[in-house]
């Protein structure tokens, strides 16, 4: 002050240091956010209430019902459609992950055109006027039309479309059709077309190398079904057999694998049913004479050298299979070699002659009435090549990806004069495009899709459209207006819309339904769909099939060649859903790597050849080379390599693009017998010097007898082998006076529980999860992302094991190694909510604190980060927060616009440094409280439905209270089968899970 | 622990000597001096920037590899926590047991246990995943109704770090104030005002001296159960949660002995160079060294004692969760950081059992150099292996860490011997008062010299 601070320099410093602190506070929020009234609130809508739509989800072929939950205008999760005759209810990963195709942050946003330097956006009309010019000024024969497969009036339309302009029939492309099942089908029963596989009511499945629970068909129905024949219950359960050579998702569920030589499936099925002829096992048509001669050649004997497995395995598994109702089905992976329909037509044959055709598998019901012809695609690949397409307009197919790079589709796409893509994502094929339109997502735009005969399922918009985008249906409405003439006729509607319902119209006509149209239409869309049975079909050898006499066999490998399966991924499908980051970072449910490519490999051939988990391996096949990681893998035969396939894309988005390896690339362009694909090749392995950390959560696949996941056999539940306790040794029995102690202990730790808060009259939330349902197939993992917010990582944090995800399907391997057999179990690890829980006392904070109806409460506002809870958890639930994955501009961020629009607004998002993991989905029991509470009623057992129960497709999880003895859950927790994970530990889990149970013989 | 003065050195010093050789020590710093700080700073100012980007990223910047959600940040605290044991145990445990060879190493060990404790201070803060409600961790009356858990060995530790620093610093404060008032009255410049507030108006009257004595004695006898008391808390940390390898009752007394024998060795880790650059070569002699080094031997035969028990205990629990982790200790991924821990703790000590390595400075200094590795690999071993290896056999993981972790463990290093450098020119590092205390009494021909 002395130095001249007089009063004019005081209030100078005053002012300036206050308006630093009024600009300072003024960071504090980082935009200026008004609050606007509802001055004319929307009927529809009330803040903070969901409300549902019913649509279909349009991820796969199965069509699936959906109900989707909408908040505030915005999708935030899909669940199931109980009422759905597909899948009731339930959903797998694809399908739950769906919101992320609407919310992908790489959809193209509008219509775009291609410069000379790049996409420019342009506008609708520009975009229509272009493709009518270039329609005017083409000849008819010269536009062609390429989709995915669409079963319902969409598909129809575009046909209408091109015969009205005179192009050529649309071309339907889905890398896995089912064309060698089709064949097999047309020349066994005369009949082109896809049966009703039926699980439920069969007793004994064995599958030739289909991997029905995965990819095949109708995944989600099969689960159920399978489930519900398969699974032990009051002292029975059906036995699955599964044949391949490589033990997939579906194998491992299997009570017995049979690993054939590659390509041999039809020499067993034929011997097979040799057997049930020969040994009289069933009663067998007469008209099987006109195959007889087949028949009489295939011996178990016969062909047991030539198929690797041994005679008696072959008839015992004939006699087991025609003993009771029972199912063979081929098709999937090891249906797709190059002679796949002779596998099929054997296959038909051995249900033939078991007298399963009619009962278990139905042909009344025709899937997947749309399926694709590899071989049309290849003529339009020529006519492409040789400069004959003028037009081509592709819908939802990406054949530029999906497809073997030796069919030389992509050299000959650029050979086309116009090239319009309808695809919502900038995917390769789009990419080689002149103009884009892109289409609506499934989930915002008006559809009707026929899963099977008589099922007519409805999709509708949910929300307004995220971005620019047009329905394709409406696109070619519009073109057609406008171009006029014969084309105008294609449909007197002014849009999509209008056009389904007068589609619907017809059909209520034909379904001789007598309502007013408006109430059938709003009845069918608050339903999903309409159901009717198709009638039922006499179904007879056909004469054709006694051309059915000669059996080639796929020409396995030998010596340093290996036989490569490239299968289909769980997840990433063909490839579209590469884009999906739920779906990225799924684990895959056998080898349980995230975003990449491997190689599965035996671990004996790797030792052989001096190969560890993560090396890299060069594959050479004939048609390329591909470079990816060793996974080594007991489930898979030495002369034999496995590549999943689906990954190494060039562009499709910043989740796909540069993960994994292109396994296409390595599959031949030839179309096999039956008219379509193979994806069986042989292959060379070369050792690089490479080597990647394996992006997996999975530690150790050995149990080191610590009876993590427990199995039992079916003979020690029924009494027929003697109970052998499987000796977790923790599980030694405790003596008597350390009950008594342990007892006295834990009376006086919970004293204080009967008081208050804690009285007993307060439910105990708990969980059964039965493993001899349980599958692996982790659609509950993509479920629980959906509900809980849970961010996604990437590639490089899992590979040092900070994975989010709150459920970890955790695969053990048993056996399999010096010629055991390989026994997999699978067990769903997520937070137990222990009782006495290990995680509570050690928080210095009380971040983690036992809530009154027992719950395992976790504050994330209280919680420091000092993981100690982390440490003390004996199971490895709690998931840290290593980075803000919620926040923009982070190097982790997990939601970038519009992906956080998923978000559930009934869950907070996480910020750095705490400690997360699974809450049994409190929110869900907190709002059915209280709609209990408002009602003034009491809850109902089965009423709260935890994100991963809900979408189970094999009802393996039940939740409930345990305090209430009526409840399932308490029922089931008295299960002889019932046990707890680690119970030496005394943490008294609330979650009891059912053992395994095995059908077979002995351990 | 008593042990007979040492042998009178040959040409004995006398007051004026010990006055006028500490506080030669003193004063302005040499260039070796500005160039030593100057290398602590910077590497301190790395470690700073470490924390910093930790802080503003998150954690995953270290190398946490879950199962393993505790790493080096902790093994680190551990560490230091453990260096500050033996300060403690030769200023006040041996002051109680009168023990004269401690007079002229003390004080250098007691700033040491105030250095260590305020670096091992700082890890729990660095580890957390939100440092800056770190507070929480206190218990203060807040409008939010909150508390913390006194069931949680953190809350323990909280308070037993604290409670260590406190009387650490008032110990070590306490002692200095007869030095200080001496060396005062030579000071000079900004020095000599900084000693006079520190010397609290000492002037050395026999009622000053008698309240000193006295105040010196309680609070040794305050300090002393502190020894025990701290390190088994910490032990706490581990002993009470049910991971294999650490639920182990051997812990607290484990622990306590490894603590005082780490810190034993970084006493000889600093005295050997402090001594050389300010020539006490007189003060401190090869006797001291020696017992310094019987205390080691004894210390580490009982940590060797408590490796093999705890092995042995592993054993014959039956316990299989507990015979896989110390198997996996031994020979599993980790092999060669147990491998390390047990070389340097357990097998090295008994160098010591001969005279000559006892006697041999260069030899213990570089025997400490290596307990000091070993004492810090052994809390790796116990936190990082025990926790790679726990219940879940897919939830095992293996952690390596980071250059964050890295560059933290160097800035925490380089923080505690900021403060050493600092001290060392700024307060006598050989206590004045208590050499001349063990000096026989002036003979009258020599009161002339």
């Amino acid at each position: 002050m002395s130095d001249g601070m007089n009063r004019r320099r005081f209030l100078k410093v005053l002012g300036v240091a206050g308006g630093g602190t009024a600009a300072l506070s003024g960071c504090s929020t980082d935009r200026v956010e008004k609050l606007v009234p509802y001055l004319v609130p929307p009927q529809d809508q009330v803040p903070g209430v969901a409300t549902w739509y019913a649509s279909t989800c349009g991820e796969c072929e199965a069509g699936c019902g959906l109900h989707v939950r909408v908040r505030e205008g915005r999708a935030v999760k899909v669940e199931g459609n109980p009422d759905h005759p597909v899948n009731r209810g339930k959903l797998c990963s694809r399908g739950q992950a769906s919101l992320q195709g609407l919310y992908n942050p790489d959809r193209v946003r509008g219509p775009m055109a291609r410069t000379a330097d790049g996409w420019e956006a342009i506008s609708w009309d520009d975009a229509i006027a272009r493709v009518v010019s270039e329609l005017g000024s083409v000849d008819p024969s010269r536009v062609w039309f390429l989709s995915g497969s669409e079963t319902g009036s969409f598909g129809r339309m575009i046909d209408a479309w091109l015969a009205a302009a005179g192009a050529n029939p649309r071309v339907v492309y889905e890398p896995f059709a089912y064309e060698a099942l089709r064949h097999a089908n047309r020349t066994i029963f005369g009949i082109d077309a896809i049966p009703h596989f039926d699980f439920a009511n069969a007793h004994v499945v064995v599958s030739f190398g289909t991997d029905f629970l995965e990819t095949w068909l109708s995944p989600v129905q099969h689960a159920r079904d399978f489930a519900d024949g398969h699974a032990f219950h009051e002292g029975r359960m059906g036995k699955f057999i599964h044949v391949e050579p490589r033990m997939s998702m579906t194998g491992m569920n299997a009570d017995e694998w049979v690993a054939p030589i590659p390509g041999t499936e039809a020499l067993i099925a034929l011997a097979m049913t040799n057997a049930i002829v020969d040994g009289q096992l069933a009663t067998v048509p007469s008209d099987i004479s006109r195959v007889r001669g087949l028949i009489d050649a295939h011996t178990p004997d016969a062909v047991a050298d030539r198929c690797g497995v041994d005679a008696e395995t072959i008839r015992r598994l004939a006699r087991e299979f025609a003993a009771e109702a029972s199912l063979a089905v081929a098709g999937g992976v090891a249906a797709q070699h190059s002679q796949a329909h002779i596998t099929a037509q054997a296959v038909n044959l051995l249900n033939y002659v078991a007298g399963n055709i009619g009962r278990t598998v139905r042909f009344d019901a025709d899937q997947a009435r749309g399926a694709s012809r590899y071989q049309e695609v290849a003529r339009l690949a020529s006519a492409m090549g040789s400069g004959q397409v003028g037009v081509l307009f592709t819908h939802a197919a990406n054949p530029v990806f999906a497809s073997p790079a030796a069919s030389g589709f992509t050299d000959a796409y650029q050979q086309v004069g116009f090239k319009v893509s309808f695809a919502r994502f900038m995917d390769e094929t789009a990419a080689l495009s002149d103009l884009i339109l892109p289409d609506h997502d499934p989930l915002e735009q008006w559809n009707d899709v026929e899963p099977r005969t008589g099922h007519h399922a409805l999709q509708q918009p949910v929300m307004r459209p995220v971005f620019d985008t047009r329905q394709t249906g409406d696109v070619l409405i519009r073109v057609a207006q406008q171009m006029g003439g014969g084309m105008a006729s294609v449909t007197q509607a002014a849009t999509f819309k209008d056009h389904l319902q007068g589609e619907w119209r017809t059909l209520q006509q034909r379904l001789g339904d007598r309502r007013d149209f408006t109430a059938f239409w709003n009845a069918s869309l608050q339903a999903g769909g309409v159901w009717a049975d198709a009638p039922a079909q006499q179904v007879r050898l056909a004469t054709g099939a006694s051309s059915f006499t000669d059996v080639p066999v796929w020409n396995a490998a030998t010596g340093e060649n290996f036989t490569l399966i490239a299968f289909p991924s769980l997840a990433i499908h063909d490839g579209r859903g590469a884009n999906r980051p739920w779906l990225q970072e799924l684990p895959d449910p056998v080898s349980k790597i995230t975003w990449g490519t491997w190689v599965e490999m035996h671990p004996e051939t790797a030792a052989e050849h001096e190969i560890h988990d993560g090396d890299i391996l060069e594959v050479t096949t004939p048609n390329g080379t591909v470079s990816a990681p060793a996974f080594l893998y007991p489930g898979v035969r030495p002369d034999t390599i496995a590549m999943p396939l689906g990954q190494g894309h060039t562009s499709f988005g910043r989740y796909a693009e540069g993960t994994g390896a292109n396994v296409y690339s390595l599959l031949s362009g030839e179309i096999a017998g039956f008219g379509g694909l193979s994806f069986y090749a042989t292959a060379t392995v070369v050792k690089t010097r490479g080597h990647q950390m394996l992006a997996t959560n999975a530690g150790r696949s050995r149990q080191m007898g610590r009876g993590i996941a427990q199995a039992v056999l079916l003979g020690e539940l029924t009494g027929e082998v003697e109970h052998e306790e499987e000796h977790a040794d923790h599980a030694a029995p405790v003596p008597e006076h350390i009950e008594e102690v342990l007892d006295a202990w834990q009376e006086s730790q919970y004293e204080e529980m009967e008081q208050g808060d804690y009285a007993a009259d307060n439910p105990r939330w708990a969980m059964a999860i039965d493993l001899s349902r349980c599958t692996g197939c982790s659609a509950c993992v993509t479920a629980c992302h959906s509900e809980n917010n849970i961010p996604i990582v990437g590639p490089e944090l899992m590979r040092r094991g900070r994975e989010m995800s709150w459920i970890r399907i955790e695969r053990y391997f048993e056996g399999g190694e010096h010629g055991e057999p390989l026994e997999t179990r699978v067990l769903p690890m997520t937070c137990q909510q222990c009782t006495n829980a290990p995680c509570e006392p050690v928080c210095p904070v009380y971040a983690a604190y036992h809530t009154p109806d027992g719950l395992n409460g976790q504050i994330y506002n209280r919680c420091v980060g000092t993981r100690y809870c982390g440490n003390n958890c004996p199971y490895k639930v709690r998931y840290f927060n290593w980075f803000d994955f919620a926040k923009e501009g982070e190097p982790f961020h997990a939601f970038p616009e519009p992906l956080n629009w998923q978000l559930n607004p009934d869950i907070t998002v996480r910020t750095k440094g705490v400690m997360e993991k699974c809450t049994f989905c409190v929110q869900r029991i907190r709002a059915k409280q209280d709609q209990a509470v408002l009602a003034d009623r009491e809850l109902e057992d089965g009423e709260i439905m935890t994100a991963c129960q809900q979408t189970c497709p094999s009802h393996a999880i039940v939740f409930g209270d345990l305090n209430d003895p009526t409840s399932r859950v308490s029922q089931l927790s008295q299960e002889e089968r019932g046990y707890h994970v680690l119970e030496g530990l005394n943490t008294r889990p609330a979650i009891t899970y059912l053992k395994k149970v095995r059908n077979v013989a002995e351990a | 622990m008593a042990t007979a003065a040492p042998p009178q050195p040959t040409t004995r010093p006398t007051y004026a000597d010990v006055t006028r050789d500490v506080f030669a020590t003193l004063g302005n710093p040499t260039k070796t001096w500005y160039i030593l700080f100057g290398f602590v700073l910077s590497v301190l100012a790395v470690g700073v920037i470490a924390l910093l980007y930790q802080v503003r990223m998150g954690l995953g910047v270290a190398g946490y590899t879950p199962p393993v959600m505790w790493g080096a940040y902790i093994a680190t605290f551990v560490f230091w926590v453990g260096i500050a044991h033996s300060g403690t145990l030769i200023s006040a445990i041996l002051y109680l047991f009168r023990s004269a060879w401690r007079t002229s190493v003390y004080r250098t060990a007691e700033a040491m246990t105030v250095f260590a404790v305020l670096t091992a201070g700082l890890f729990p803060l660095i580890h957390v995943g939100r440092i800056w409600y770190a507070y929480w961790l206190f218990p203060y009356p807040n409008q939010r109704m909150l508390w913390v858990n006194f069931k949680s060995p953190l809350v323990f530790d909280v308070f037993a770090v604290s409670t260590y620093l406190t009387v650490s610093t008032l110990f070590l404060i306490v002692g200095l104030i007869p030095d200080i008032a001496a060396i005062r009255e030579k000071a000079t410049g900004w020095r000599k005002k900084l000693y006079t507030i520190t010397a609290l108006g000492w002037r050395g009257t026999d009622q000053q001296w008698r309240h000193y004595t006295r105040a010196y004695l309680y609070m040794a006898a305050l300090a002393t159960p502190l020894v025990l008391s701290v390190h088994s808390v910490v032990s706490w940390d581990f002993a009470v949660s049910i991971v294999p390898g650490w639920h182990a009752t051997i812990f607290a007394p484990y622990f306590v002995a490894g603590a005082i024998y780490s810190g034993v060795a970084m006493v000889i880790t600093l005295i050997v160079p402090l001594r050389k650059a300010f020539k006490m070569e007189r003060y401190i002699r090869v006797e001291h060294f020696e017992n310094l080094s019987k205390l080691l031997l004894l210390t580490g035969m009982i940590v060797a004692y408590a490796y093999v028990i705890e092995y042995f205990i592993a054993w014959y629990s039956g316990n299989p969760f507990e015979r896989a982790s110390f198997w996996n200790r031994a020979f599993g991924d980790y092999w060669w950081a147990t491998w390390t821990m047990i070389t340097c703790n357990m097998f090295l000590p008994f160098f010591l059992f001969f005279q000559k390595i006892r006697r041999s400075i260069p030899a213990l200094f570089v025997l400490s150099l290596f307990v000091n590795l070993g004492m810090w690999f052994e809390r790796f071993v116990i936190i990082v292996v025990s926790l790679s290896f726990e219940y879940e056999p897919y939830a095992m993981g293996h952690y390596t860490p980071s250059w964050v972790e890295f560059a933290i463990l160097a800035g925490s290093f380089a923080w505690f011997f900021m403060w050493f450098l600092l001290f060392a020119k700024n307060f006598p590092t050989v206590s004045i008062t208590e050499v001349k205390e063990i000096i026989p009494l002036p003979r009258k021909k020599d009161a002339h010299a």
